[in-house]
């Protein structure tokens, strides 16, 4: 037993001593915060070259928009040798607590792939001065994005993509039970249509499950702004979540659970939808443009894309993701240059479509697809069809994100039955109010 | 003489030497940043911009935070059932496993290979076993004709399904503490009983039991911690569903300090978590005290 | 009467041990199930066709074999470094009656009930401070004084007879020779159970990583894995596959260990 202590000392002894040589290449900064405000820096290049550049780019991977975004990194390294990616990659939901964790202690991202840009403007980069102005910059993208990413003149990042909520359905089934989805969008089912196709699907065949929803206050947000309903009212100044409009869409959701025409299991008890749809015993899924790739490895049924049913009018949700440079990185210019360079039609274009996503670029309407894109011109017209209120939400940042959480909490609440539609509602407003005050 | 100085010297200062590498860490790696976490609880620190002091208004807030006492109630009861139940079902194994039987490193392995299991995994792999409509359990239920059970959408059987597999990988793990302190015990004292004709029942109420006190006092300590810091394995099983019922403290700071960048307040939780949990310790601590 | 009682004790293990087994078994066997086959339903235990394709994905997404041997490296280290340090903590406050003793020992116990999850960033700005940020060292130093571990080896050593202490004072052995020579080898069984436990923490740490480390040759095998959970999907396949090979080191170690804390224990117990 000594022995076997001593040796792992000595063990360690050695492999530390290697491991604090082979320690850092890069550049190493140390920052000291004094009382009032200002950082202090000394920065000592450990290398002999004081121009090469390396890039942190905090990422998360769904599926092949990784690899895509590794060639167009490959590219860029090309027309600009001395400027290098570490593309550190971690899972989705850790990527708030990492970015958080390592802008607090000083070791800022050069770049990274987010969700929610509105909550970190204060910590990123106004690129507009560097790429052109506020105007040039904005007029590139969908208007509807603007709040997302932009405010008061500035612009804090650039839509990498845009997502759209919309309906996949199982075509095999479909074609067996001989229900038929609308075939172009003058032609769109209602909600009662709808039910009666999805109850004649899962009559007629052995599917087990209707509609499938993914368990999100986003795409369950698409029902509630096709009833009329929005969270907040459009100036941001007060909960509109417990509306008359709103609270029939809950009351709706509700009861295509208890009708069974779309299963518990989802948002009760986690499961998930993906591989619901995967088993191929499903009608039809509620998610969004991502799943397309996602999807595309199906073999043991056809698939499709088809129109979301009407209520009292029609919608899908804007989402995506967009590319964010930091203050404090020590490699600011570089990481704006960047951006400059992923904005181009040319590189979100390639971006989107080869990773199977649509592009928030107005000159990109017109992308082709390897696979899907009829699918996509679905998609696009979704959201071309949506109302105001569903951008006007999402892109209020400082609040929506806050109670993300709460809105799942009151679905879950009515689907569960230990509150009514109207009582959830209520007390999701109470909340609502409550972050909009704390801002 | 002046060996007995010597030796009196080194018996003092050894203790702190000894003491020194391992409070070290601790202080600057646990104890500094926990005194952050302290200082944050009296701010309004979002995790990225700078934090404004507030005084106690954190706290004031909390006291009136029904859902707070919600998820603390709830914790509390998820840690009153498991504790016992690991407590003894560990202690009923590793008394089996010290019988004079064969293939014990197979049965010990084998109940021990779950807590070897990473929690994400762990979650996964019950989500399947558990899933409702996707569940190998529910499916070998309805083969035999009956319905299946919401074990992840029904509240009620969440919770089950979480202290099952919070028995099912943390009971090796103290199985294995529970082994080592019998293994102190000498024999001595259980042949003696024999021949004074003690039968097994006996000689556990009045050997075993006693002179496991430190190990059984260490392992209530540990597992009750344990269950009010729980959180990964959770997390990946049920989400804290259905709805907020298998939420418990730590998952619900922690989305309060990164979801909702209110960190200051979950700050202020987790010294509550902390002053409750120390509160529970010492009193155990104390009630033992003569063998501590 | 003998034989009966034993095999009820026979009877009740394999119960335990096979209820243990099956949610392992059924991650091992789904490892080889490739691609769709995964989603199966009905589910089946046993793979239609045994595949590598899960193993040979993975492996081809990422340098697993340098994150195993990041894990590996880490694991040890910081074992080699929990094993000393807590031995000697442990030691301490078991033997040794000085002041202070009962309020380091639960300075120390209380910094359990800290969930890491919570002090992150005050973590973070000290290891950042320190310039631990992206090193090794970061991820071997801090998670090495484990509590429980002190705690383990305190209430062990709690029932060793000072007398044997006091004995070899008199022979003139020095402290640190009490330690290494009388202590140590005493204390073989509960630090073989503190090898296999901080093994086992060491190699399934995955917030120390996520907090420290950035450059991705440096991750370890947890870390890796989780990468395969993206916002939408997630890649089961692969993911299972590298589970399964994680489990194996932290196995070795407990098979190589367990003969440690047993020793002794072959005729303790209680007998008819």
């Amino acid at each position: 037993m000594k022995k076997f202590i001593s040796l792992l000392m000595m063990l360690v002894l050695v492999l530390s001593l290697a491991a604090c040589g082979a320690k850092e290449d890069t550049k190493e900064t140390i920052k000291t915060d004094s009382t009032d405000g200002t950082v202090e820096e000394t920065t000592t290049d450990v290398q002999e070259e004081p121009e090469d550049v390396v890039l942190d780019f905090l990422w998360f991977s769904d599926g092949v928009e990784t690899q895509v975004m590794e060639e167009i990194m490959e590219n860029y390294k090309e027309e600009n040798p001395h400027v290098s990616f570490n593309l550190i990659e971690v899972a989705f939901d850790d990527l708030d607590a990492k970015l958080k964790t390592m802008i607090a202690g000083g070791n800022a991202p050069a770049l990274a792939r987010i969700t929610n840009p509105g909550l970190l403007f204060n910590q990123s980069i106004d690129i507009a001065p560097a790429l052109g102005g506020y105007d040039a910059v904005t007029s590139q993208y969908m208007d509807s994005l603007k709040p997302y990413y932009s405010k008061d003149g500035k612009v804090y990042g650039v839509p990498m993509d845009v997502t759209a909520n919309g309906m996949i359905y199982n075509k095999s089934l479909f074609a067996e039970a001989g229900v038929e989805v609308p075939a172009s969008s003058s032609d769109i089912w209602t909600w009662d249509e709808f039910e009666v196709a999805i109850q004649t699907v899962v009559d007629k065949t052995d599917a087990k499950y209707g509609l499938l929803w993914d368990f999100s206050p986003h795409r369950w947000s698409t029902l509630m702004y096709e009833f009329g309903g929005q969270f907040i009212n459009d100036e941001g100044t007060k909960a509109t979540v417990n509306s008359p409009e709103a609270i029939a869409a809950l009351q709706y959701f509700v009861d295509l659970h208890k009708k069974g025409i779309i299963p518990e299991s989802i948002w009760l008890g986690g499961e998930n939808p993906n591989n619901l749809f995967r088993s191929g015993t499903a009608a039809a899924h509620v998610s969004g443009n991502w799943m397309v790739s996602s999807y595309r490895d199906i073999e043991a049924f056809d698939w499709g894309v088809t129109y979301m049913p009407i209520a009292k009018n029609r919608a899908s949700v804007p989402g995506g993701k967009y590319l964010m440079a930091f203050k404090e990185s020590d490699v600011e210019e570089e990481a704006t240059k960047f951006i400059g360079y992923f904005m181009s039609k040319e590189n979100t274009g390639k971006y989107c479509s080869e990773s199977f996503f649509l592009s928030p670029r107005l000159d990109n309407a017109d992308l082709s697809y390897e696979f899907g894109g009829e699918m996509f011109t679905i998609f696009s017209d979704e959201l071309a069809n949506t109302p105001q209120s569903a951008a006007s939400d999402w892109s209020k940042q400082d609040i929506i994100p806050v109670v993300y959480s709460d809105i799942k909490e009151a679905i879950v609440e009515a689907i569960l039955g230990s509150m009514t539609p109207e009582e959830a509602f209520n007390d999701l407003a109470d909340t609502i109010n409550g972050a909009i005050e704390d801002k | 003489m002046a060996h007995k100085n010597k030796i009196n010297r080194q018996k003092r200062i050894a203790p702190y030497l000894f003491l020194l590498p391992n409070l070290s860490i601790f202080i600057v790696f646990i104890v500094a940043p926990a005194l952050y976490g302290v200082y944050y609880s009296f701010t309004d620190y979002d995790g990225l911009n700078k934090a404004k002091f507030i005084g106690l208004e954190n706290y004031i807030e909390i006291f009136g935070d029904m859902k707070f006492w919600l998820i603390f109630k709830q914790t509390g009861i998820y840690a009153a059932i498991v504790v016992p139940g690991i407590f003894l079902f560990a202690l009923g194994v590793a008394l089996l496993l010290i019988q004079k039987i064969k293939f014990k490193p197979v049965f010990r392995a084998a109940i021990y290979w779950p807590t070897m299991i990473s929690f994400v995994v762990v979650g996964v792999t019950w989500k399947w076993i558990f899933g409702d409509s996707f569940g190998v359990l529910n499916y070998l239920i309805e083969l035999m004709g009956r319905e299946g059970i919401p074990w992840l959408t029904d509240p009620f059987f969440a919770r089950m399904t979480v202290v099952i597999a919070t028995l099912w990988c943390r009971v090796g793990f103290y199985m294995v503490i529970f082994m080592a302190g019998l293994q102190n015990i000498p024999l001595q004292y259980y042949e003696a009983a024999r021949i004074d004709g003690a039968t097994k029942v006996l000689a556990f109420r009045y050997i075993t039991l006693p002179l496991l006190k430190p190990t059984s006092v260490m392992v209530i300590m540990l597992c009750i911690i344990d269950s009010f810091k729980a959180y990964p394995l959770i997390v990946s099983l049920t989400g804290g569903g259905p709805g907020k019922t298998t939420t418990y403290l730590v998952q619900y700071i922690y989305r309060y300090g990164f979801e909702k960048s209110k960190l200051g307040y979950a700050s202020a939780m987790s010294v509550l978590l902390f002053a409750v949990i120390a509160i529970i310790t010492a009193i155990q601590f104390r009630s033992k005290k003569e063998d501590m | 009467m003998k034989k009966l009682s034993n095999s009820s004790i026979y009877i009740v293990l394999t119960f335990v041990s096979i209820l243990m087994l099956i949610p392992v078994l059924w991650i091992i066997l789904s490892s080889f199930k490739s691609g769709m086959d995964l989603y199966e339903w009905p589910p089946r235990l046993i793979p239609k066709t045994f595949s590598l394709d899960n193993y040979k994905a993975a492996f081809s997404q990422g340098n697993f074999l340098l994150y195993f041997g990041n894990s590996l490296f880490v694991t040890i280290a910081s074992t080699a470094l929990t094993l000393l340090i807590n031995s000697m903590a442990g030691f301490a406050l078991a033997k040794y009656k000085f002041k202070g003793r009962q309020f380091i020992f639960i300075v120390f116990i209380s910094t359990l009930m800290i969930p890491l999850e919570v002090i992150m960033i005050p973590i973070f700005t000290i290891i950042s401070r320190l310039g631990l940020y992206n090193s090794f060292l970061g991820l071997i130093i801090p998670p090495a004084a484990t509590p429980t571990g002190l705690f383990l080896i305190r209430q062990f050593l709690l029932s060793v007879p000072d007398s044997i202490l006091e004995a070899a004072r008199i022979d003139g052995a020095s402290e640190w020779e009490i330690y290494w020579k009388l202590i140590l080898p005493i204390a073989k069984p509960v630090i073989s159970v503190l090898a296999i436990f901080s093994f086992m923490w060491r190699w399934n740490d995955f917030l120390w990583p996520l907090i420290v480390i950035s450059d991705p040759k440096k991750y370890t095998v947890q870390l890796a894995i989780s990468n395969f959970i993206g916002e939408f999907n997630v890649d089961w396949n692969s993911l299972i596959a590298m589970s399964v090979l994680t489990m194996i080191p932290v196995l070795i170690v407990f098979i190589l260990f367990q003969k440690n804390f047993v020793q002794g224990m072959v005729t303790s117990g209680m007998k008819d």
